[in-house]
């Protein structure tokens, strides 16, 4: 009895979670000109109207392009850092995780602003990319850092004694052991970092140069003033994205696992 | 067990996040704070000398001080309702035994993987005067005119509850999944009923997952920036819409850098009473 | 083959903390010595220092003469057995056994030869193309050995690698490793805090206590010879008696003891002295109340562990006593008994 009242309860909470996202992907095969609802008749033609306008393609492929950058940053520089923390940090190790983690656990809007000053300050400003690129990366590292430390936490440094007691140097342990081993976490962090890159948005629209609109800014600057279906195509498209390279890597990701 | 050879080197591995952040996080927030006490520019973000004014401004002004205690009110509720329906649903997630957990887990994670921008959009789709909610009960003949869903703060609490739920279950779930079920088969020998066993037992085992989740859920409300602009619109200004517009559109960087200081101040402040009024250990999990 | 010699080795973490303090020990070539200790006792430590894991305070190190003290692990050539295997999880049994041989760029033929002539030796043939986690303990430990052997170092070292496995298992590997040693003749350096073990398999026993070698010798021999109360208890049961020597004839000591007169080798003591006398609970005859010779005791408990009957007894005099029988004659709690030692079962302790 007590179980059905709580699953019950779950599913409504579950469908409370699915609903905007359902309404937008609803919203997107409306054929009216504006969302109304109920809708006026099925239509692609929303999808037609964004695969053609050249500023939300620009805009895709600026999200892209700045989330596969501040990936590979972050995946490199966390995963160098997480092996520190779990074979080397000693003394100052809680300290060194909480400073690893400090971009998520202050707030973003605090950190764009700081962000945005000091680009100002070293007389950069936000004519490049480049502070655009360090806030995603900030961003992103303690994704990476908290994926591959949990995965080295499964480690057990016994496997690089062994193999160095086998004849393995330094670079040899880490390429042949505790790589392929800590795999699964660097490549989840990596995930993460992706898919977090993609969607941030404080930060992009504090320190955004010109042309440099990400997706959601680009979204959310033509919604100030736009009411057709079209940002609920482009939504659409964005969430097919995100959830097929998260279906996709799960799956390669899945394969690995199962090896050993 | 290292060779004690190989540590000399290892701080190498450390290096490039260590200059990330000490550069780019350590040194923007000390200059923040620092030109939080600047004048401000005519025409140009700051002008040269220090004054307190941008604070006094803050304390003194009824604007400021609404849309601050508007904010943390915000903030309080969306964390609280988030708790109360998010801790049902966290904890039957973190029982092993359940059929459809990965789809269950799935549902509970999407709404991380759907841009903020997308989402508050989707609550503007339901929430409007004419949006999906109005209609349906207006076409059902319950309510004659539109409820004003959107641009206040119940729109605000909403659509902010929906989008911080995963950061309250989340960490409430891994606390219940460490939690070893043969406490509960123990608790139930020992003659502890249900309710019991989930008041003596559950619920202070999953405290860090809860203490974590709330702080977690209380600091993204409060720094929230595209939800708040996308439903409140302009009639309700949230602090951090007031500060990134004080920003980007009136160029007043000082003030805005005093406001985001403060707002944070009071944040940090109301997590640290929190954490002590509910024992927390402190240790990031 | 290779010869082991240990001097004045000593190992500091800090000031003041001394794992490891000035031990000197030298292996023959093909021998297996045991390092058995409580832990703590600096084993492990040592043993982490051959194997070039830990580094070394002061005191050498060598293989045959040659210095190795400042040779990396990876240079050293040795085999290493490790608690927990350690065995590459990613790794095929037989990815595992190449390991060691791809560091060491051995031609591919003479690789896959020695690979099978090792999964021969370990009896892992049917098993070469598993993953560790597809094997049972034994097998993990097995070819945990094997990764160690198929490289041929120079000397192998074993870090308690028996810990880990149920009670019949232990013994079965306990014979496996001693064989496999035996055949392969290779050094060995074993460490472990289980005395029958260190009893069972080795050609020498090494005690260490608090960083210090206590006494080192043959099993039997520090079985039967301890020469510390610590050394005597470590390595099985004992009953330990105090007792005054009464006379000292050509280099032999009477001693008056509660089972009567002992006679143990006086050494430097003399008439007068207290000695403690070490007396293995096996010594010890028990024979029925109305037997003729030995001292009246009582039964307080006994211990029925299938071959053997432990007791415990009371002496008249309170003292009680333990003693370890074979089970075929059997006597309750209360019972009335004899018990009855021969004069040269005793052994002095040298020290307190």
């Amino acid at each position: 009895m007590a179980r059905q009242a709580l699953n019950a309860y779950s599913i409504l909470i579950y469908i409370f979670l699915l609903l905007p996202i359902g309404v937008v992907v609803g919203a997107s095969l409306n054929a009216g000109e504006f969302l109304t609802f109920p809708p006026q008749g099925l239509s692609l033609r929303w999808y037609v109207a964004f695969l053609n306008n050249e500023v939300f393609m620009r805009a895709i492929r600026t999200s892209l392009w700045i989330a596969a950058v501040s990936m590979v940053v972050s995946g490199i520089v966390g995963t160098m850092a997480a092996v520190y923390y779990v074979h080397y940090a000693a003394r100052w190790k809680e300290h060194m995780r909480i400073a690893m983690l400090s971009p998520l656990l202050l707030p973003e809007v605090l950190t764009a602003i700081s962000l945005l000053f000091f680009v100002y300050a070293i007389g950069i400003g936000t004519t490049t990319m480049f502070g655009l690129l360090v806030g995603h990366v900030l961003i992103t590292l303690p994704f990476v850092f908290m994926n591959v430390t949990s995965s080295l936490e499964g480690y057990d440094p016994d496997w690089s004694t062994a193999a160095q007691s086998l004849g393995a140097g330094r670079w040899t342990r880490f390429r042949r052991i505790t790589l392929p081993l800590i795999k699964p976490g660097v490549f989840s962090g990596c995930l993460f970092a992706f898919v977090i890159s993609f969607d941030v948005f404080t930060i992009s629209f504090m320190l955004k140069s010109i042309g440099s609109s990400t997706l959601p800014i680009q979204l959310f600057d033509y919604l100030k003033s736009n009411y057709t279906p079209e940002a609920a195509a482009v939504s659409t498209v964005s969430i097919v994205v995100t959830i097929l390279v998260v279906v996709i890597s799960e799956k390669v990701l899945g394969l690995r696992i199962h090896r050993f | 067990m290292q060779s004690a050879s190989a540590r000399p080197r290892a701080y190498l591995l450390l290096l490039p996040a260590a200059i990330l952040l000490i550069v780019f996080m350590a040194v923007p927030y000390l200059n923040i704070f620092v030109i939080s006490f600047r004048n401000p520019g005519q025409g140009t973000p700051y002008a040269d000398g220090y004054t307190l004014l941008n604070y006094t401004r803050i304390f003194t002004s009824t604007l400021y001080q609404g849309q601050l205690f508007n904010t943390l009110w915000i903030g309080l509720v969306t964390t609280f309702i988030t708790l109360v329906i998010g801790l049902p649903v966290a904890f039957q997630l973190g029982r092993a035994d359940l059929r459809w957990r990965g789809l269950a887990y799935g549902i509970v994670l999407s709404p991380l993987l759907v841009g903020i921008v997308i989402r508050s959009y989707g609550w503007t789709i339901l929430l409007g005067n004419n949006g999906v909610i109005n209609r349906t009960l207006i076409n059902l003949g319950v309510i004659e005119f539109p409820l004003p869903l959107m641009y206040n703060s119940l729109g605000i609490i909403i659509a902010l509850v929906h989008v911080f739920l995963p950061f309250m279950i989340l960490p409430i779930m891994s606390a219940v999944q460490s939690i070893d079920p043969a406490l509960v088969s123990a608790a139930r020998s020992l003659g502890a009923g249900r309710v019991t066993v989930i008041r003596r037992i559950l619920l202070p085992l999953a405290m860090p997952g809860i203490q974590a989740g709330c702080i977690l859920v209380f600091v993204l409300s409060l720094s929230a920036y595209v939800t708040p602009a996308m439903i409140g619109g302009l009639r309700v200004k949230t602090m951090a819409v007031t500060v990134v517009d004080a920003l980007l559109d009136t160029f007043q960087w000082p003030l805005g850098a005093a406001l985001a200081l403060v707002l944070s101040a009071i944040g940090a402040l109301i997590v640290v009473i929190f954490a002590r009024a509910t024992r927390m250990r402190w240790k990031v999990q | 083959m290779t010869k082991v010699s240990i001097t004045k080795l000593t190992k500091n973490y800090g000031p003041g903390i001394r794992a490891v303090d000035s031990i000197s020990l030298d292996i023959p070539s093909g021998e297996f010595v045991s390092l058995l200790g409580p832990s703590g006792c600096g084993k492990t430590t040592t043993l982490k220092m051959l194997a070039g894991f830990e580094s070394v305070t002061s005191g050498g190190i060598a293989f045959d003469g040659q210095d190795v003290v400042s040779v990396p692990p990876e240079k050293r050539d040795i085999g290493m057995v490790f608690q927990n295997y350690a065995l590459f999880p990613h790794m095929t049994v037989r990815g595992n056994l190449a390991f060691g041989l791809e560091m060491r760029k051995v031609p591919k033929a003479d690789m896959d030869r020695r690979i099978q002539a090792t999964l021969d030796l370990v009896q892992l043939t049917p098993y070469a193309d598993r993953y560790p986690r597809q094997l049972s303990g034994g097998q993990q430990q097995r070819v945990a050995i094997g990764r160690a052997l198929v490289i041929e170092p120079r000397i192998l070292l074993l870090d308690e690698p028996l810990a880990n496995l149920d009670a019949k298992l232990r013994e079965e590997m306990r014979v496996f490793i001693r064989d496999l040693q035996r055949r392969v003749g290779i050094t060995t350096v074993y460490v472990t805090h289980d005395q029958a073990e260190a009893m069972t398999m080795s050609d020498r026993v090494v005690v260490m206590f608090g960083g210090k070698i206590a006494q080192q010798g043959r099993p039997g021999d520090i079985y039967d010879y301890p020469v510390s109360r610590a050394v005597a208890g470590f390595v099985g049961q004992v009953n330990l008696i105090d007792g005054k020597i009464v006379g000292v004839d050509s280099g032999i000591a009477r001693v008056d003891t509660p089972f009567g007169p002992a006679e143990v080798k006086a050494g430097h003591r003399t008439e007068g002295d207290p000695v403690t006398l070490v007396l293995r609970p096996e010594a010890i005859d028990i024979l029925p109340a109305d037997a003729a010779g030995g001292v009246t005791a009582s039964v307080v408990a006994s211990y029925f562990s299938g071959a053997i009957l432990d007791y415990t007894l009371a002496l008249q005099d309170g003292q009680t006593v333990d003693v370890k029988t074979i089970a075929r004659q059997r006597f309750e709690p209360g019972a009335q008994v004899r018990l009855a030692v021969d004069a040269h079962r005793f052994w002095p302790l040298e020290v307190g």
